[in-house]
This record gives C-alpha cells, structure tokens and sequence, in this order.
C-alpha cells in the first residue's frame, strides 16, 4: 500500500507544486521567526559580554519601583550609589580595577572630511576609558588609549566609517560644543557593535560632560569591577570576588554586589525580552500561510482522492481494508509535508541570512549567529507535517471510507448546513465589537472611569481591545460562510449587469461551496485587517503630527539637537543674530524639579510667554497660559494635572536639588592653592637665593628655572581640578496658573525663566528645543540658509522649516507603512495560492458543467471570464471583510491612544480603495491558471456519457 | 420575428443550394492509440444526414456510433476525412469557429448532466441564446415550454427536477434556439420507458412540426423506432440504412447479439478494470 501511495505521489507531484510551495512558505516564516529571534538574542549576548564585560557589578541594593512609564522589557531599577565607592572598593583585596563607566549617548564625530558619522539608527556612544581604567574586550590594532582630553580612540567600525587613522586630527562634538581631538588609537571587539559608533575618551572628561547633564553627579548606577585587566575571572572567582566586595561594603552604602555573569545574564534577558514583540509578528504570517498551507492540501487531495476514487473502488473491491487506501493517501501527505518542511527550513535559513546581510549593508553588521539550530529545524518540520496531514486527513478518510458505488457517479455531496456558523460568528463579532467600545468609552472617561465598579474601570485599555480584535477575528473567520451567499449577489450585482451569463453563472458558483469560499477569501481577510488597521493608525499619527503642524505650530523653524538635545546657549545668541529672524523662543529643561515631593511624569522646562503667542497657540483646560507665565505661576500639562487632582489657583511646593558650584569653598581651595603655590615658590626662592649666597651660581640658576617652571606649572593647572561643589535645595511655592492641553506639553510643567534660575541652576539647565519666527516679508528659505550657516559650527544642531518637521515626523511613519506593504505582498501571494487551488479543486468538480457549457457555444473567453469573476469575488470579500475589521480596529485604536499623540483621525480613503481594485487583480490572475486547466479538457471527455 | 430573420439568413448563407442534405461524413476515418495498438473506430465512412428527419445511429457498443456522432458535432476530430455541417467544414474548424458552429448551428442533448446546476430551468432553457447575446423570441420559447409541458416547473432548479423532466428541460434548451441539427447522445439512456417515450415523442413531433432536423445515437430499438431513418454500425462501418423502420424490424437486425445491447453494469466493471 506504501509503494502504492509512492507511485501516485510521483505521478500527482505537479498538483502536489503548490501544496509544497504553501507548506515552504509557512514553515519559513516559523523557522525564519525563530531563527531571527535567536540571532538578535545572540547578538545581545555577544554584545553583552564584550560590552559588559566586568568580573563584579556593584548596584544599588534596593530594587526601585519602574516609573517611567515608557520602559518596555523587564528592566529592574536599582537606587543610585555614591561614586566615591569605587575608591573603596578598589583598595579591597583581589580588585584591580574598580571605576563608574561614564558614557556618552549623544555625542558626534566628525570624519576624514569633517562631516558627521552617521548610523542607522544605533547610536553614537563615547565612553571613558584609558590605561587606568582599561576595557579587557578592546584590542588595540594601533595606537593606545587616549592619555587626555585631547586624545580619543576609536573603535574598528567608527575607524572605518570615519575614515580616520591613527595621528589624525579631528573634532567630537559633546552636547557643550566641539573639541579638536587626535586619534590615539583603534581598537576591535569580539562581537560587532551592531552599528553603533564606539569612541573611548578619557575617563575625566567623559566623567566631567556626564555631570553637566546630570541630576546628581555624585551618584551612579553601577561601579564596574575588574578583578584581573587581562584576563577575565571564572565563575568561581567571580562569586569570590563579589562575596569579598559585600563583606567590605558598609551597610550604609546601600551597594550591592553581583557577578559579572549574573549582571549579563540579567541585562541580556531584559534587552532580548525587548526585542522579543519582533517575533510574534513574523508568526502570524506563519499561521496564515500556514492556514492557507494546509487548506490547499485538503483541495490538492480532494482533487486527487476525486480522481482516484475508482482505483480506490477497485483496491477496495479486490480486499484492501479501508485503512489500507488511507495509508496510501497518507504516505503521499507525509511526503508533501516532508519536502515542503525542507524547503521551507532552507528558505527560512536564507530569508534570516539575507536580513542580516541586508543589515549590515545598511551599516549595521552582526555577528549574531543565523544558521537555525536543530531544534528550529525539528519545529519547522513537525509544523509542516503536522498542517499537512490535518489536510490530508478528511480527503484520505473520504477516499478510504466512500463505498465503490459512490466512487462511481460525480454527484457532490451537498454541504452541511452553514447557519450555525452564522449565528456563532456573528455573535462573536457583535462581541468583539462591544468590547471595542468599552474599550473607548474606558480610555475617554475622564477621572472616575464609566463604571461604578472600580476593578473594571482600572482594567487596562489593551486588554477589551485585545479581545475585542480577537473576538472580530476569529467572529468574521466563523460567520464567513454564512455570508457567502450575500457577498455573491452583492458583489457579483455589478459583474452580472455587465456580464450577463457569465455573471450571474460566478455569482452562483460562488455560493456552491460556501466553506470552502469563506477560507479562501479568510487568508486575504486576516492580512488586509492587520494591514489596513495599522494603515489607519499610521496615517491618522502622520495626520495628527501635520495638524499640530499646521494648526498649532506658527513658528517659521524649529530647532533641535541631534546630539543628546543639548543646545549650546551661544548658539541661541547667534540664531537672534541672524539677519531677518525676529524671535527665537527656547524651552529650557530643569532637571531634578520635584512637586510636592513627586517629579512630573515628563519634565520641567523654563520658557518665554512668546511660546504661547508666537510658536503655539495655547490650548487650556483652566486659567490662561500667557498670563501664568508673565505673571510667574506654574504651567502643568493636563496629564499630570489630572493625575494630581490639580486645579487653577492650588499652590504647589517645588522642591529641587542641585549640585552647584560653590564658590566660597572654590575661592577657599584656590586661594589655598595659590598660597600653596606662593609657600613653594617662596621656599625655592630661598634656597635659590642661599645657594647664590653660597656661591652656587649654577646651582641658583637651575633653582631659578625651576621656579619658572613650578610657577608656569601652577599657571596652566586646570582651574576645574579645584572647582569644589555642594548640594543647594531650594523650595518655592508656586502656584498653578494654567492647565495646558496641548498634546506636546502634557506631560510637562512649564515656568518661566526667572523661576527657573531660582529653582534650578543655571549650570544643569540646557536648552533642548527652539523655535524661530521670521521678519515679515523675509525670504523663508534664505533666512533658512543663513541660521544653517550661523550653527553650523555647533555641528550637531538641526534647523527645521515647516515642512522639513513635518516629514522628519512622518518619514519614521513612512518606514513604518513600508514594512506594513512587505507584509502585504506577502499575505496577497498567500492568498493567491489559496485562490487558485480553490478554483483549481471547484473546476476540477465541475468538468462536466464545464463541458456542457463550452457545447452549447460558450466561447473560451466566456468561461474565463466566469471563472475571473468568481476569483475576484472571493478576493473582494476578503478583502472587503479585512477592510471593515481592519479599519474598525484602527479607529478604536486611534480613539483609545488620542491622549497620546493620536488627535486627529485620518482614514488612508485611497489607499484602501487600492487595496480593493489590488484585490480585483488578484482574484483576476488567480484565475488564470485554473481557468487554462478548465479549457485545456477537451469538450468530448467532459461531456461523453461513456 | 427575430427568429425567422435568422432562419432566413441562414438559409441563404447556404453554399450549396438546399440539396435537403444538413450534414455529411465524407471518407470520414478516425484511429484510436498509437502504432502498436491502433484501435480504427471509423473505417472510410460516407454518410449524409437528410434536413427535416430525425436520424439514429445505432450499432453495438465499440462500433463507432458515437464517434461518428462526436466527428460530426465538432467535438472530435477525425483521423482523416471530411465533416461538413449547413456548408461548413467542421473538421477543420479552430476553437473559435468551432464556438461560432455550436451557437448557430447545432444543439446538443446529452444521457446525464445536461443541465448547469446553478441556473433554473428556464434560466438552463435561455442559456445559449444568452451565450451566443442572441435576442429570445418569448412566443417561441412559451411555445416549446408548453410543448415539453414545462409550465409549472421553469423557476425550479435541476436538482429538483426528475430525470425525465431534466432531460425535457435539455430538449428544449437544444431546440430554443433553433440549430440546423440536434445532436443526441443516448438522450434516453438514464430514463424510465414512460419518461423515454415522451422525450422520444417531443423529438419526433419538432421533426414532423417544425423541420428541425435530429441525429441520435442510441442502442434502445425502442428508442430507435422513433426515427425515419436508422443507421446500423458495425466496426466502423455502416451496415445498414434503414427507412422508417418498425421497432420488430430493428429488433430483427440485432437478433442473435443481444449480448452486445450496452448496459450500465458491463460498462462499469470494464472501467473499473481499467482503472
């Protein structure tokens, strides 16, 4: 019986092409998911012990509660540590090395040509090491670390992207301006940065440009530990080593310390959690090529079995047992699924090769590994064989079980009634849809929530969205047959007006077999919902953006920073300067503000009134904008408002703390050190003068060039080294002059200027953003120019138009729809597949029907178009049905996130209209191939009676 | 009136003047399988169907009546030979002359599945007037309804049809649009012997009412001796040419090989063993 199935699986193998092509597809997408997951983990894992590659961490002991709302992964938070620890921990026995890692995010290089380096998406990191606090996975090919401030070394990728060499003069730009560096040396990692620019710099000025930005230098996060500089410690000593560091660790310091390896292991789970949400969105392309996979393979084998079925009646008749003719369909099934899963494993292997090449033609080189582990290879192969005979296993039980009389005659047996089908679907995407609107009516409710039961209002949004996709999903996937009918006669109204005959024959072919058309068009369904809800969501985000844009934003520029957000204050200076510009107004942070104890969910920032009448126009819920901030009352956004239950007219206290410079004690420590200087001076100038006393003029000479020195010495010593610093905090009560609705700002709390340099001080606060009116009458575009030309020495500072904002916004959601349109194609050639095998299988059964048709002078032409017209109805509904579900979930989704950025609804209107004529298409070429079968069967055979 | 434009066009279209002849075999030979096994299922046939008769071909299973019937309608093609059907040369007709021959000139009946499942009756009647874009002549086609005595049953759908009446249903569908000859593959083949005598009675009353002219393959003698001629085959080649036989007088003819009367049973365990 197995050699049976073997031969006619040789001899079925053409039908078997698209089977095998459906199974590779889906079994790809689930290998490739896996294999693309496993590469991005072992690149972080790579990156994470070249990177962090320390023998012990030293942390804060007490795990924080996560704040921010914005982090994704299960990052834990721990409190800060005092940086003085290093020291300590440095004299303990068995350390080396002990220091805070500063590191710079949002610095630039300059290269060969004076232009900066720039990468794809990965950032620019300039991190503090040198010859005492080395970095064991850098291997210099030239050169050495940076001895000082001028000094940098780079990092073999940012060498090559840069240009630059060993000796060469360049420029970095920090977020407080540019430096004239020389590169020390280069240097190489194990694993590939994945396009990041690594730049080591010395430690004090990394150390030094960190404190400029932040809250508390004093404090760290994490102290890096080296137990040997060379060599990296085993496990074992590792846990020595960190046991030794808490034994010595005061309770006070509240540090603690952990292995390198635990740090990784830590650190590697949260960064590959992160990037984990890549991998379900591949999968669900898997299940549907998959679905559609294992839904031709029932169509493929009920043509066969159809076809088969009086060998069947013949086997069966001569005393082969019913479960004999199954086996012998189910070998060929196993075969399918067995080729298919291999080639899908290959493609999947090759799709995951070809991204990360593509990558890394982007600039963005991995060494992660892409080769499918053998586990993958098992999955890929077990899913492939799995789906296949589910497909197979109907078809092969009708062909085993199907008595020899039947085998005889074609009648097809009528299908089982569909209105079940009908009521369950339809309930669950009423379901759906109700969920859907619990889910708005939740995220619109101001404060109590829509309900009076507390738990359900404190639901969170995702989950009845969730559902409510879900129920639609799966509701409409149900119902579908019961549609079919309805879907036939209003779709196929225009075609059969136009095409009288052959119309109305489609229209009624449509209905024939009601599941197997609601499956077909479900493939291209589940894709166009995912398309056209993402669609809705990006074009209403592009919307919102160039409504703000257009309605809200009236400045002729806006300015930002591509470099940690930091705008140099010279830089504000020399934009008023520019010829024809009339105003800048620039939106200063105030770091480490808190309100009555608590900080703001985003930040503070000291502005001008001119924002509320020159750039913005002020949108409030209470008070007015213009007049809080003249008048010197606290602007909170409308977030924090309503999350603190604020109101006009409260007073608030404002607490923050600062690291300043204090000047008392710096004059102190100057003056001590010029009075030591002038001590030493004063005692070599005594020996010199015992020495010319004595005779030694020689002697005296030489003293009186050491003084020269020592003074000269003294002279150039960096006055910063004796910059002594001491914590101010301030506390002010203000009160609340307006609430500010404007999506951009609420999440924030504004002053004005003078608060904020008696709040905060003036050394933390940056400018992060400005925005530029113009003279009246000036030229847009040459006031453009010239503010270009007047920051470009910053290097790091971007001028915006109008129009130029509009598109940074939107190019990011561009990139966005571009990948939505891969994964378009991709669900459209699925669907394909799954068209033409349902027509295949449907003129298969019809032969005769055919036959007769072409008889009685139906001409060629006509019996494509019938068989063109049903193809495009079964797309249309698809597609139709995907459009509904898919739109409708963009709208809620739209509606839900409107707090946060989602302001204006915009429906992609033609887009969608050529996702529909894209659909008509489709079912057109679908039709081809079945419709050539169907011609290519003589009259004579379909119709003789013989 | 439309309908009797057409006739009359099509009359005079005519090459050869109305010799009363609609269509002929001439030398007409077709071989089946390959060298090794040639199987000749017509052997230089030369025949003519005459216009206004209804024609049976009858013969045992294997003798070439069907292939005769299928070379004619243009639905084989013979091995050599000619087929000319109203002036027209079938034989070396492309696929969309050969569409043009089947909307204008011939009609078919066949032993089952002559109906499209999806359509209704009247809808399956109408349907190559509606192919073809041809305008309906509502006067005859009530006619021919009234005829078959389909009155009450033209919204029904095939399969809720009786075998007799489907079969009703395709006379009439093949006679609605009046074609220059009818072909019938075993149009009785599936039926009762009442349901068979009112198909066989409609047939010969188009013949004798309305000049339609009918050829029709059969092996039923009954069925036979409804026609005013009846061709006998036999390995390819025309024994007999019988005018206005009666039924004993076919019977007569096929005494003594009732073996080779086709039945369903024998063609069905040939084919399994085939397959």
């Amino acid at each position: 019986m197995i050699r049976i199935g073997l031969r006619d699986a040789r001899s079925h193998f053409g039908r078997f092409i698209m089977s095998i092509v459906a199974i590779a597809l889906g079994v790809s997408f689930v290998v490739g998911s896996f294999c693309f997951r496993e590469m991005l983990d072992n690149q972080v894992s790579q990156m994470m012990s070249t990177n962090a590659d320390h023998d012990v961490y030293v942390r804060g002991s007490q795990e924080k509660k996560n704040s921010s709302a914005m982090s994704m992964g299960s990052t834990k938070s721990y409190n800060t540590i005092d940086t003085d620890l290093a020291d300590d921990i440095a004299k303990i026995d068995g350390v080396s090395s002990a220091h805070v890692i500063y590191g710079l995010s949002g610095v630039v290089l300059l290269d060969k040509h004076g232009d900066a380096v720039t990468t794809v998406g990965s950032p620019t990191l300039a991190m503090g090491m040198g010859k005492s606090e080395p970095w064991r996975s850098a291997k210099f090919t030239a050169g050495t670390w940076p001895k000082n401030g001028d000094e940098i070394a780079l990092h073999s990728f940012a060498a090559e992207q840069s240009k630059l060499k060993v000796g060469d003069k360049t420029k970095i730009v920090y977020p407080d301006g540019a430096r004239d560096v020389t590169v020390s040396g280069i240097f190489t990692t194990d694993a590939s940065q994945a396009g990041a620019i690594i730049i080591a710099i010395d430690p004090a000025t990394a150390k030094e440009e960190t404190n400029q930005q932040s809250d508390d230098p004093d404090k760290a996060s994490l102290i890096s530990v080296y137990g040997n500089n060379t060599t990296p410690l085993t496990a074992e000593q590792q846990q020595q080593l960190s046991d030794r560091i808490n034994r010595k660790l005061p309770k006070s310091a509240k540090a603690h310390a952990i292995t390198g390896d635990a740090y990784r292991d830590e650190s590697t789970k949260s960064t590959q959690d992160a990037l984990g949400f890549v991998q379900p969105l591949i999968l669900i392309f898997a299940v549907i090529a998959l679905f559609v996979g294992s839904f031709i393979i029932a169509n493929t084998f009920s043509m066969i079995v159809r076809e088969s079925m009086r060998g069947y009646a013949l086997l069966r008749s001569i005393g082969a047992s019913p479960l004999q003719v199954f086996t012998t369909v189910i070998v060929q099934a196993v075969l399918l699924g067995l080729v298919g899963s291999a080639a899908g494993i290959a493609l999947g292997w090759g799709m995951v090769k070809l991204i990360a090449s593509g990558l890394s033609n982007m600039g963005m080189p991995l060494t992660g590994a892409t080769d499918p582990s053998v586990s993958d290879m098992l999955i890929g192969l077990l899913v492939g064989l799995v789906v296949t005979l589910i497909g197979a296993a109907l078809p092969a039980r009708n062909a085993a079980l199907a008595p020899p009389i039947q085998a005889m005659n074609e009648t097809v047996n009528p299908e089982k009634p569909v209105h079940m089908r009908g009521i369950i679907g339809t309930t669950m995407v009423a379901l759906g849809f109700l969920s859907w609107a619990f889910t708005y009516v939740l995220a619109s409710a101001d404060g109590n929530g829509p309900t009076p039961w507390k738990m359900i209002n404190d639901i969170a949004v995702g989950w009845p969205l969730g559902i409510g996709a879900a129920l639609a999903v799966i509701g409409v996937i149900v119902a579908g047959p019961a549609y079919v009918s309805t879907a036939g006669t209003i779709l196929g109204w225009l075609p059969s007006k136009i095409f009288t005959v052959t119309g109305r024959l489609a229209q009624r072919n449509i209905s024939r077999s009601k599941r197997r058309t609601s499956n077909t068009a479900a493939a291209l369904f589940v894709g166009v919902a995912i398309v056209s809800c993402l669609g809705v969501v990006a074009t209403s985000a592009k919307a919102s953006v160039n409504s703000l844009i257009d309605t809200g934003l009236k400045a002729d520029f806006a300015i930002s920073s591509a470099s940690g957000g930091r705008i140099p204050d010279q830089a504000i200076k020399d934009i008023e300067n520019v010829d024809g510009v009339k105003h800048v107004v620039s939106n200063r942070v105030v770091l480490g503000v808190k309100y009555d104890g608590k900080s703001v969910s985003g930040f503070t920032f000291a502005t001008q009134p001119e924002l509320f009448t020159k750039i913005f126009a002020a949108e409030t819920t209470e008070g007015d904008a213009v007049s809080a901030l003249k008048d010197g009352k606290l602007l909170v956004g409308k977030t924090i408002a309503d999350d603190r239950g604020w109101h006009v007219g409260q007073k608030v206290k404002v607490t923050a703390e600062n690291t300043v410079v204090d000047e008392q004690a710096t004059a102190k420590a100057q003056a001590d050190y010029q009075a030591k200087v002038k001590a030493h001076a004063q005692e070599l100038q005594t020996q010199a003068q015992q020495m010319a006393a004595s005779g030694d003029m020689a002697g005296a000479q030489a003293k009186a060039k050491e003084i020269e020195q020592y003074t000269d010495k003294a002279k150039n010593v960096d006055p910063k080294t004796l910059v002594k610093t001491k914590k101010v905090n301030t506390k002010k009560t203000l009160t609340i002059g307006a609430i500010v609705s404007n999506s951009v700002y609420r999440d924030f709390a504004i002053i004005n200027d003078d608060l904020a340099e008696q709040i905060g001080n003036k050394q933390t606060m940056f400018v992060m953003q400005a925005y530029v009116t113009d003279r009246r009458g000036s030229d847009t575009t040459q006031v453009k120019k010239a503010i270009k030309k007047a920051v470009k020495k910053y290097y790091t500072i971007s001028v915006f138009d109008r129009d130029e904002y509009k598109s940074t916004m939107s190019s990011m959601i561009n990139q966005m729809l571009m990948v939505l349109y891969a994964l378009l194609a991709l669900s459209i050639i699925i669907a394909i597949f799954g068209i033409v095998n349902t027509l295949a299988l449907s003129v298969s059964e019809r032969t005769k029907e055919i036959g007769l048709l072409r008889a009685i002078g139906t001409s060629r032409g006509q019996v494509r178009g019938m068989l063109g017209i049903e193809a495009a109805i079964i797309s249309v509904f698809g597609t139709v049905m995907g459009l509904v579900v898919g739109v409708s979930a963009g709208v809620v989704i739209r509606a839900v996130y409107a707090a946060k950025g989602l302001e204006t609804l915009a429906i992609p209107w033609q887009q969608l209209l050529v996702f529909l004529l894209l659909s008509i298409v489709v079912g057109l070429v679908s039709s081809i191939s079945p419709a050539s079968r169907a011609l290519k069967q003589p009259v004579l055979d379909a119709v003789a009676s013989e | 009136m439309a309908r009797h434009t057409f006739h009359d066009t099509q009359h005079t279209t005519d090459k050869t003047p109305d010799d009363g002849i609609v269509a002929r075999a001439i030398d007409l030979t077709k071989v089946y399988g390959s060298k090794d096994n040639e199987v000749t299922a017509l052997n230089h046939v030369n025949v003519e169907f005459r216009r206004g008769e209804m024609t049976a071909i009858m013969g045992p299973s294997g003798s070439g009546k069907s292939t005769l019937m299928h070379c004619m309608a243009g639905l084989d093609t013979p091995s050599s030979g000619r087929v000319i059907v109203e002036g027209l040369e079938v034989s070396s007709m492309n696929q969309k002359q050969l569409t043009d021959l089947r909307r204008e000139q011939i009609g078919f009946i066949f032993q089952s599945f002559n109906l499209v499942p999806t359509l209704s009756a009247e809808e399956n009647i109408l349907l190559p007037l509606q192919i073809a874009k041809r305008p309906i002549d509502r006067d005859w086609f009530n006619q021919v309804v009234k005829v078959v005595g389909l009155e009450k049953r033209l919204s029904h759908r095939p399969s809720q049809l009786s075998g007799g009446q489907q079969q009703r249903v395709a006379c009439a569908r093949a006679i609605m649009a009046r074609p220059s000859v009818i072909f019938a593959d075993e149009p009785t083949g599936n039926l009762d012997s009442r349901s068979s005598r009112e198909v066989l009675s409609f047939l010969r009353d188009s013949v004798r009412d309305y000049g339609q002219s009918i050829v029709m393959v059969t092996h039923d003698p009954r069925a036979a001796s409804f026609a005013d001629r009846v061709l006998v085959l036999a390995d390819g080649n025309i024994t007999r040419d019988m005018q206005h036989p009666t039924y004993d007088e076919i019977l007569e003819v096929f005494a003594g090989n009732d073996d080779d009367a086709d039945n369903i049973d024998s063609v069905t365990a040939t084919e399994v063993a085939q397959a």
